[in-house]
């Protein structure tokens, strides 16, 4: 059991201030700078958690910002690290995973049906369908850790962008040395820690190595050209030097000229029957607990060793006053070296070439033995020769995992080598430069020069400094700091090789005979490295494992694709301010007096319709189409994309963008502008207008402005053609005009002459209304005489009143989208990106009409030959519905013969038709008008309805066109 | 030092130009242009160049010089650019804090007297923004398309608040 010990200098903790707290209901005090983790094992907490999938008993393990059983629902937060949470004063804690409570977890249960759930038990429980609702209800309720508090406050977070010459990621005596050398040579340079104190493995130890840490960090600190963060994790790496630093606070996107990774190596640990009771842990979590917080492992420890570290721990304890009986080193005689024979003088037993059989379990679920064993083969111990090791403490120093991670995502490649048992780095990708243990650089006064190196190089590349030739990666073959196989089989199983997702040696080695033999399938199938440490302790234990069946070398595996986030990071953090760029028009504030209801469209807000003082919702849009149609009605469309081209080829560039003809267009005309992309597919549409040789104006859909004017200006640059575009949509305003009555009421506003003959269906003009300088487009969107009216932004309130009070006492009203949508379905017309999709082509939508395939060339031309050879696979009709009283909704399927054969694209009822009516997408064979269609609606209720031909009103499209009274 | 201040600035005519005749006929109307896109002059109108043949005009609110200069109409190879864009300033101590939060280019490592021109992205909207001297601080000037001006206005100026400074719609 854990204890805390007398303090000690230089320790986290402030002994002086006294933080109370509870766990699980029960009270407990700490010290200030105690984490919640360290607090609970100083208080005897004999175990934190319970773990993900057999609920087993579990406590410290890595206590390195990725212990994954040491996480807590702390104030309603879930998944709080224990390991590197400070406590606060009051702080209620929990353990995750469990029901009932972490003594009374009901789900313990599951510990004894261990068989009944194999590797990949996921995938074979969920292949019937029968049984599929009931596993997935399971699953659902037992799977997650903590609990998601849906009523929580969102809480917006400050992201912010920052700027440096080089930054250095890990804050030990490497990335201390790489600061500083960058430092000195003029770099501004940031250095960031994950742990509140800089210093890495080189604080808290009895050699010198403290006090040469401690020396580098004043001098780091004392540097004006270092910003130090501290408590702040790399996160992720992406191209171009871009690093993600999440703190407590915020996601700061770092941008770097040069990078250094000093990033140290993982710990990883032993894996032996019962590897996870509480008590064992790993001895860099022993150390960090003893030097950092004054606690403990326990009163009789023993130490599994792997390498020289062990001994140094083992003697770093025993200065400190806790009792190591035993080391057990899986290497063979006199492997320990010096160490080894430093700690037998001070009375401990060293048992070279043993292995650790199994863990005991005490009556409280925590350790009490060890038994060892005489090493065999690789990963089997001897028949004979087991012995019994009394202790409450398992401390594992076995090897390493460099933690490369950030520098794979960053573009870099790693290889393994067989001399270190570790990847190092083989490839860095330009700017990005490695240092210390990563490196495989384990001495102390090694870790500095190569610091120093990897710090000067790194300045130089970001103009500071002249760089030294770059020093070789110092391999130190003859002290292994990793051992080759630290796994020892048994046949009761429980040998964990990861904790997050409990999962053991025989399932690794199932999955891989099941055909899930390569790292990458191996980690989907067994879910090895998918939980909250990302495999940080787990990785390089699963490719030995699989390594062993395969008979192959762990370089010949490799790694997994190692991808962002490196760390677990808050979504609040990601989401940051969640910045929601909103148009709006400049008629907002006159839509709002209306009492306009808002919809979004696009990045707009728009009014779906006018509410009245008593008027139901139906009933205006209702009022709002019948003005359009009998009267007069107004809508602003000034969130149409609105683009100019200039110039001497303005003209051919419009062939070439869209499938329409223009270059013969005549000035003063508009014609429909159909664009497609290189695969035929429709992308969007708009009116072109002519107003002069050498100009054009035209529209795009709302949605699609930026989209289109970007195309737009690739293509132009790409084709190097003599014409120039300019994007006036927020710049110009636009409203609708509509309806039998408008010409009349918006003759005596304008100078223009509006009759039939001078301004015909679809021509444009220029012209004033109500002394606003405009242009007026003759379109007929909505299936009525009209003008698209477009003026200056800073002119549309003034249009707009103007217009109004002209038809104030003819039944003028304003109308909204949903009273557009109405009018335009009750013409046909499709709505690119609803009626359409990703793969429509103009044959499908039934709009050749708007493709002049003669054309020499345009976008999508050569796709859309082929597609017309081979014969549309779905046509765009219209439809009506034989009985109005229940209607499917846009999406629902068309069911023919009990299969699916079209869908709905847009489906109204028609106030002025009185029935409803609709688009769909549908099989050619039931696109002929007069077929009986099936539709799937809401609880499967098939309802009836008949393709009919459109323009549903007014088929011979005589009201647009209306001459003149 | 001085204080963190956002304001929203006054109309003033403002327009663009583009083409490949339009920096050789705003030189010979007598104006000074940029010699290099992405940096600004001032005279009797402030120009900044977009690009090697676009221009970026505004006037001094309540001023004439520009529409005087476009009432001729504008040659072959000149052509207009509508601009009715929504304009703030932003400047004082803790300017760099809020523009690393609304923006990735790095404005401190940027020099005012080189009359820098920027055109970025910022909360998700397209800006432009200038950096210039005054006498004890750096100020930016910033404009953005008009559908944006409000969405614009206020971010920053929560943002303004948040950092401790004053965001209001006073004129300069």
């Amino acid at each position: 059991m854990m204890y805390r010990v007398d303090a000690q200098p230089d320790q986290w903790i402030d002994r002086a201030v006294v933080v109370s707290f509870t766990f699980e209901g029960e009270r407990y005090q700490g010290f200030r700078g105690d984490t919640i983790s360290s607090a609970l094992a100083a208080a005897g907490v004999p175990f934190l958690a319970r773990s993900f999938k057999y609920h087993r008993r579990r406590h410290i393990l890595s206590f390195a910002n990725h212990d994954s059983n040491a996480m807590f629902q702390v104030d309603g937060v879930p998944n709080v690290r224990g390991d590197v949470t400070l406590l606060s004063e009051g702080m209620q804690i929990f353990a995750v995973n469990t029901f009932g409570g972490l003594a009374r977890d009901k789900a313990r249960i599951l510990n004894s049906l261990g068989r009944w759930l194999p590797v990949g038990f996921y995938y074979k429980a969920f292949h019937g369908r029968r049984l599929f609702p009931y596993w997935e209800k399971m699953f659902r309720a037992l799977t997650g850790l903590g609990t998601v508090p849906l009523d929580a406050p969102r809480e917006a977070t400050a992201k912010r962008y920052a700027f440096c010459d080089v930054l250095v990621v890990g804050g030990g005596p490497s990335g201390l040395s790489a600061a500083l050398e960058a430092a000195n040579a003029g770099a501004r340079v940031t250095l960031v820690d994950e742990a509140f104190r800089l210093g890495g493995g080189g604080i808290g130890c009895m050699d010198g190595e403290h006090r040469a840490t401690q020396a580098l960090i004043k001098r780091v600190v004392g540097s004006p050209k270092v910003s130090i963060c501290r408590a702040t994790t790399a996160a992720a790496a992406y191209a171009d030097r871009w690093i993600a630093l999440a703190d407590a606070q915020r996601l700061t996107k770092m941008r770097a000229k040069a990078v250094v990774f000093a990033t140290g190596v993982s710990e990883q640990p032993a894996v032996f029957r019962n590897n996870d009771l509480p008590g064992v842990l790993l001895a860099t979590a022993a150390w960090r607990l003893l030097w950092r917080y004054g606690v403990a492992p326990g009163r009789r420890v023993v130490m599994i060793a792997g390498n020289a570290e062990a001994y140094r721990v083992c003697l770093d304890l025993h200065s400190q006053g806790v009792m190591v009986t035993s080391i057990v080193d899986l290497r063979g005689e006199r492997a320990g070296g010096d160490g080894a024979a430093a700690c037998a003088a001070l009375g401990m037993t060293v048992l070279a070439a043993h292995a650790p059989y199994q863990a005991v379990a005490g009556e409280d679920g925590t350790v009490v033995a060890l038994e060892v064993a005489p090493l065999g083969p690789a990963g089997r111990v001897h028949a004979g020769g087991h012995q019994r090791l009394e202790c409450d403490a398992i401390l594992m120093s076995v090897g390493w995992a460099a933690a490369s991670q950030l520098l794979l995502q960053a573009g870099g490649t790693t290889r393994f080598s067989d001399a270190l048992q570790q990847f190092v780095p083989q490839e860095l990708p330009d700017g990005v430069f490695a240092a210390g243990r990563m490196n495989g650089v384990y001495e102390y006064a090694d870790r500095l020069a190569d610091g120093a190196r990897a710090g000067a190089i790194a300045a130089a590349y970001a103009g500071f400094g002249t760089a030294r030739p770059e020093a070789a990666v110092t391999v130190q073959g003859a002290r292994r700091p990793s051992h080759a196989f630290p796994i020892i089989d048994h046949p009761a199983g429980k040998n964990f090789v990861d904790f997050d997702e409990d999962l053991q040696v025989k399932d690794l080695e199932n999955a891989a005979q099941e055909g899930f033999d390569s790292s990458e399938l191996m980690k989907r199938y067994s879910t090895v490295g998918m939980g909250p440490s990302q495999g940080k302790h787990s990785n390089m234990n699963a490719l030995r494992v699989l390594a062993r069946v395969r008979e192959l070398g762990v370089g010949e595996l490799g790694l997994t694709t190692s991808r962002p986030m490196y760390h677990p990071v808050p979504l609040k953090l990601l989401a940051g301010r969640s910045f929601n760029a909103e148009r709006r028009s400049p008629l907002d504030a006159v839509h709002a007096a209306l009492g306009a209801v808002w919809m979004p469209a696009g990045n707009w807000r728009r009014p779906e319709y006018y509410a009245v003082p008593g008027e139901a919702r139906a009933h205006s849009i209702e009022r709002e189409v019948y003005a359009v149609r009998n009267a007069a009605g107004l809508i602003d469309v000034g969130t149409l994309g609105k683009i100019e081209v200039y110039g001497p080829q303005a003209g051919e560039f419009l062939d070439r963008a869209y499938c329409g003809k223009f270059s013969d267009q005549r000035p003063g005309t508009t014609r429909y502008g159909l664009m497609l992309d290189e695969s035929g597919v429709i992308v969007d549409d708009g009116v072109v207008a002519r107003l002069g040789e050498e100009m054009y104006y035209f529209t795009t859909t709302t949605g699609g402005s930026a989209t289109v004017f970007r195309e737009l200006l690739r293509l132009n640059a790409l084709w190097g053609m003599d014409c120039v575009l300019v994007n006036v949509t927020g710049h110009r305003s636009a409203v609708n005009f509509a309806g039998p009555l408008s010409r009349e009421l918006l003759q005596p506003l304008t100078s223009l002459d509006l009759s039939e003959a001078a301004f015909p269906y679809l021509a444009v003009r220029s012209g004033d209304i109500a002394g606003i300088d405009a242009r007026l487009l003759r379109v007929g969107f909505v299936g009525e005489l009209g003008y698209e009216i477009h003026v200056a932004a800073s002119d549309a309130v003034g249009l707009w009143q103007a217009l109004s009070a002209a038809g104030a006492v003819r039944q003028l009203r304003p109308f909204g989208v949903e009273a557009q949508r109405v009018l335009r379905l009750e013409k046909g017309h499709f709505i690119v990106s609803q009626d359409t999709d990703g793969l429509t082509d103009p044959l499908e939508a039934n709009a050749q009409w708007a493709v002049a395939m003669q054309k020499p060339f345009f976008v999508g031309q050569r796709s859309l030959k082929i597609l017309a050879a081979r014969g549309p696979r779905q046509s765009l009709v219209g439809f009506e519905m034989q009985n109005a009283s229940r209607l499917p909704k846009e999406c629902h399927l068309v069911i023919d013969r009990g299969n699916i054969a079209g869908r709905i694209t847009s489906i109204v009822y028609s106030p002025t038709l009185g029935k409803a009516i609709g688009l769909a997408m549908l099989a050619p064979a039931l696109a002929q008008p007069g077929s009986e269609i099936e539709i799937r609606g809401d609880g499967g209720a098939m309802l009836k309805a008949r393709v009919t031909s459109t323009p549903f009103y007014d088929p011979g499209n005589q009201r647009q066109r209306m001459a003149a009274p | 030092m001085s204080a963190l201040e956002f304001i929203v600035r006054p109309p003033a005519d403002r327009f663009g130009l583009k083409g490949p005749n339009a920096p050789e006929w705003l030189a010979a109307a007598g104006l000074e242009i940029p010699a290099v896109p992405n940096t600004w002059t001032s005279s009797s109108l402030f120009v900044a160049r977009l690009g090697a043949s676009e221009f970026f005009l505004e006037d001094l609110p309540g001023g004439t010089a520009l529409r005087q200069l476009l009432e001729a109409g504008l040659p072959r190879g000149v052509y207009p650019v509508l601009r009715e864009d929504s304009a703030f300033r932003l400047s004082g101590d803790g300017a760099f804090d809020v523009l690393a939060q609304v923006c990735s280019i790095d404005f401190s490592s940027m020099v005012a007297d080189d009359r820098p021109v920027i055109m970025t992205s910022m909360v998700g909207v397209s800006v432009i923004v200038v950096a210039y001297e005054a006498p004890d601080e750096t100020r930016y000037r910033i404009w953005c398309d008009p559908t944006f001006g409000r969405y614009l206005q206020q971010t920053l100026g929560h943002i303004v608040i948040e950092c401790g400074g004053n965001y209001t719609g006073v004129s300069e």
